[in-house]
């Protein structure tokens, strides 16, 4: 999986690990931006009332 | 053969670094951002409180128990600052009508339809134990004769602690009632209950403290006592 997306960056190995970081970066802002907001109510920390109001 | 190992292994690497990721997100994160988005809503507030939008109500002599009726809250919007020096002396926290899972991101969150501030009934607040900035994560720590000052931007309430940490269950809601059944209050009053989940990452029970008011005070007076360092 990883191999495959190296194999299809274009440009020189510094080129390609440059991308891969801003891949990265994007990845992860995605996930804490749009995928861990909706992941986290879901789980028990946000039951703090009483009759789950 | 070989592609199918790597291919496993990519993908367990893969949800490690997730699940570190997430760990990340709530246990810090979170955190990080709840802290600025509550400096915000105790930043509007007190920009709303220095504009004078809040109706100054004359409180007159000798009404010091029964400040004047507020306006109903806006639902998810800030109108007072808690303290509670047992939690520390710079803990504060922005107050929020409501009790959404939303609500309680940015704040303490007031149970719609239980009391007003300092007003007859039971007053009724909401926290996070953990995540969010984690208000509530000393909550055990409070004990009874502690003083947890709240302002609206006119007046300053003290409430003082009477029972508490009450552990119970979270259908329990007979805790937030104008007379809090367990509390020991047997008489109508001006009280306080403050809510939040126990064990600490769970949520398979509540924490409940109660309190009554203790004095009010115009905030032209400055802080009340239990403030002053």
């Amino acid at each position: 999986m990883y191999g495959w997306i190296w194999r299809h960056l274009p440009g020189s190995a510094w080129v390609k690990a440059l991308l891969s970081l801003m891949l990265v970066v994007a990845v992860v802002y995605v996930l804490f931006q749009y995928v861990f907001p909706w992941a986290e109510p879901l789980l028990p920390f946000n039951d703090v009332t009483v009759d789950n109001q | 053969m070989r592609v199918v190992v790597r291919t496993v292994s990519e993908l367990c690497i893969t949800a490690g670094a997730l699940i570190v990721l997430f760990v990340a997100y709530v246990l810090f994160w979170t955190g990080v951002k709840a802290d600025t988005v509550m400096d915000d809503q105790i930043d509007q507030l007190q920009q709303q409180w220095s504009q004078g939008s809040v109706r100054q109500p004359k409180v007159t002599a000798g009404a010091s128990a029964s400040p004047a009726r507020p306006a109903p809250y806006r639902s998810e919007k800030p109108f007072a600052i808690m303290y509670i020096p047992r939690l520390g002396f710079t803990w504060n926290k922005p107050v929020l009508e409501g009790t959404q899972v939303g609500t309680l991101k940015k704040g303490l969150g007031h149970y719609a339809n239980t009391a007003q501030l300092g007003q007859p009934g039971n007053f009724s607040v909401a926290g996070h134990r953990r995540t969010y900035g984690d208000p509530f994560k000393d909550f055990p720590r409070l004990r009874r004769g502690d003083a947890v000052v709240l302002t609206d931007g006119t007046t300053w309430f003290t409430y003082r602690i009477d029972k508490g940490p009450y552990k119970t269950v979270p259908s329990d809601i007979e805790v937030i009632d104008p007379v809090p059944r367990k509390s020991g209050y047997t008489r109508p009053g001006r009280y306080l209950t403050l809510t939040t989940c126990d064990p600490e990452w769970g949520h398979s029970h509540r924490l409940i403290v109660w309190a009554h008011l203790d004095s009010t005070q115009p905030v032209e007076d400055g802080k009340p006592v239990a403030l002053r360092r």
